[in-house]
């Protein structure tokens, strides 16, 4: 009960000065299109310097937490994921926000950030020891198997056309491809200097997702003005409603605490795999991607729940369980602690990593709170006319690709990207599954190169044993082909109900 | 009501066409990764195996096949595209662009912002002439003052950097 202990000390009048104004700058920089989580902690990393270990800590844990619940209000409201985080939240949150329910849509979202984040927080708490042994566990074949599942996903995201799905997915996968090869060190397919440096993450996540809004609205297609009315929903009503909904809340939670605990895997697909999850599973499917307060549930819970356990790894192994949890690592680092199993007990770091813990709790807290005010004044934001509101996505989204390596490849590469996607989107084609195979890809191939050599080594010419021997591999073959089977099925009933 | 129906059926041809010309540009796009991936003349590989092509060929295969299944994809309608109320926007972003390099980001946002919102304006909007020019102008300098506040000062961002900022 250490973390009991350490309660009070965050309650100090600047410890929750620094939380509130951490949570606030979060959830907008996560608002902020380019502005992904990872970006957000980097860049207040040098703020910390001037703070004590703890202030710094709770500060960096403060803006982790909120700005993965800040990028579903960009998602929810412009249809722009602020990270890929909340690339799920878009299919059912726009929607809705079209329809004039933005208010009802931003609460759920922030409710169930709320739960799962808290959920996440407490595996961390409680379970720390038992899962920091799970996660060691996971090698290359692993995390090749559920990239594979990852790449399951997308045909059940897509309900219009499956074909449709897999070629954009395929082609994430091939964009990932560009640039230097991580095992081999060789360069591919890179035939002008602007691509030596590949195709980065945000960048491409930033340019499929903000570009083509900017140019619809400028096209003059979505007025988003006048078309609709607001609808007010008093907040319990929402809670009520929220609460209700348990099934989508466990699902979103328990997938994003276990994917969140894989080192590597990224958080970035949670969000996406428990909203193919919960889609599976619901009674009236043919509702998501019109609006299912379901989807947004699954999602939000999912990727805040991810929070907590990706710092199990990072805290007792030093190996970060996402991508923000690395920059994160460089935070610990810079402030004298060094990850291990003894930074729970050791006289000069406990009471600093309990306190940081126990300041997440109040983040998620300060989260609602500060959130659910944002959301009842969300309206405004669908009231901004749309040649104002097209030209300012526009250079924000210029200067999160900018600002993520200085690039101004990054830029070129973001609006081109995004202007293909744009024709791409008229023939019906999905931005969704290309982010998420620009996000496996590289998780993939690299994880099959190092079974694959550490196969080689083990077995010979039979290193196809590694990756198809050993519980967790057979257990995550079985997912997939479950995953796939189970999609193909529901595909065809679905097409013969219609 | 016949004319509208012809008016209707002319759309819906239209529409094929334009995703026949699609699944075709489609089709071109897997023919060229495809080729690309086998061919080691661009990159030759300095691994006897070539190991390191092989995750693109697997994939540039099966791009391959999934272009050649869309031929057989029906059912999905296309969306037209406003061409001419597009192409000022377009110009813009690539004028945009390659202005940032020079003036810097903040004076290239700002005209941006300005040129954007005065080409893209609402039919009611041209009452006072002069009284609306000043009008966004001091919003494009507003908006970009408030970019400059949040991200040069606060966050201590690195941008393109021109002849005034």
């Amino acid at each position: 009960m250490e973390f009991f202990n350490y309660f009070s000390n965050v309650f100090t009048f600047a410890n929750i000065l620094i939380l509130i104004l951490g949570t606030i700058g979060g959830l907008l920089m996560g608002a902020a299109p380019g502005l992904s989580p990872t970006m957000a902690v980097a860049l207040l990393i040098p703020f910390t310097f001037h703070m004590t270990a703890e202030q710094g800590l709770i500060m960096l844990g403060a803006v982790y937490t909120s700005t993965v619940a800040g990028g579903a209000i960009s998602a929810i409201l412009l249809k722009i994921p602020g990270a890929p985080a909340n690339i799920a939240t878009v299919m059912d949150g726009y929607p809705m926000a079209k329809n004039g329910r933005s208010t009802e849509a931003l609460h759920y979202c922030f409710i169930s950030s709320f739960i799962g984040g808290v959920i996440g927080i407490l595996v961390l708490i409680f379970f720390t020891p038992v899962l920091a042994d799970v996660a060691l566990k996971f090698g290359p074949s692993h995390m090749f198997w559920i990239a594979i599942f990852g790449v399951t996903v997308i045909a059940s995201l897509d309900s219009k056309s499956i074909i449709k799905g897999l070629f954009s997915g395929a082609i994430g996968l091939w964009l990932a491809t560009i640039g230097y090869d991580a095992v081999l060190g060789v360069e591919r397919f890179v035939f002008n200097p602007i691509f030596s440096g590949g195709i980065n993450i945000i960048a491409a996540l930033v340019g499929l997702f903000a570009i083509p809004q900017v140019l619809s609205m400028l096209e003059g297609k979505q007025s988003q003005a006048d078309q609709f009315q607001m609808e007010k929903k008093s907040l319990l009503e929402s809670f009520k409603y929220n609460i209700s909904r348990i099934k989508a809340l466990i699902v979103g939670s328990v997938t994003g605490t276990i994917i969140g605990l894989i080192p590597g895997a990224g958080g970035q697909i949670a969000g996406l795999v428990s909203y193919a999850q919960i889609k599976k599973t619901s009674t009236n499917k043919e509702n998501f991607g019109k609006g299912e307060p379901d989807g947004i549930i699954a999602a939000e819970s999912a990727n805040n729940a991810m929070v907590g356990p990706s710092l199990v790894p990072l805290l007792t192994l030093g190996v970060p369980g996402s991508p923000t949890a690395a920059v994160l690592l460089g935070g610990l680092l810079i402030h004298g602690i060094f990850p291990g199993h003894e930074i729970f007990v050791s006289e000069n770091t406990a009471p600093v990593v309990w306190t940081f813990i126990d300041s997440l709790i109040l983040a998620q807290i300060f989260m609602l709170i500060i959130g659910l005010f944002l959301s009842r004044h969300s309206g405004w934001i669908m009231k901004v006319p749309d040649n104002y509101m097209a030209v300012s996505i526009l250079v924000l989204a210029v200067f999160g690709t900018y600002s993520i390596g200085n690039s101004y490849s990054d830029v070129l590469i973001m609006v081109v990207l995004g202007t293909i996607m744009f024709f791409a989107s008229k023939a019906g084609f999905s931005a969704v599954p290309v982010v998420l195979g620009i996000i496996l890809g590289p998780i993939a191939e690299n994880n099959f190169l190092l079974g694959k050599l550490i196969g080689g080594a083990r077995y010979g010419d039979d290193w196809m044993i590694y990756f198809t021997t050993g519980t967790i591999n057979v257990t995550l073959i079985v997912i997939c082909i479950a995953s796939i089977t189970y999609g193909l099925y529901s595909n065809r009933k679905s097409k013969r109900s219609t | 009501m016949a004319f509208i129906q012809i008016a209707n059926q002319r759309e819906v041809r239209n529409m094929n066409q334009y995703l026949k010309i699609s699944t075709l540009i489609v089709t071109a796009l897997a023919a060229v990764l495809l080729f690309t991936s086998f061919q080691e003349v661009f990159n030759p590989s300095p691994w006897g195996e070539n190991e390191d092509y092989l995750f693109p060929r697997f994939i540039a295969g099966g791009i391959a096949v999934l272009a050649l299944l869309l031929w057989f994809e029906r059912g999905d309608k296309g969306k037209s595209t406003n061409f001419m109320d597009l192409l000022p926007g377009l110009g813009l972003i690539l004028a945009y662009l390659i202005s940032m390099n020079t003036v810097g980001f903040y004076m290239a946002s700002m005209i941006m912002f300005f040129a954007v919102i005065m080409i893209y304006k609402k039919p009611e909007e041209t009452k006072d002439f002069w009284r609306v020019l000043l009008m966004k102008l001091s919003i494009s300098a507003v908006f970009t003052l408030i970019l400059y506040c949040l991200f040069t000062l606060m966050l201590q961002v690195r941008l393109p950097g021109g002849l005034f900022f």
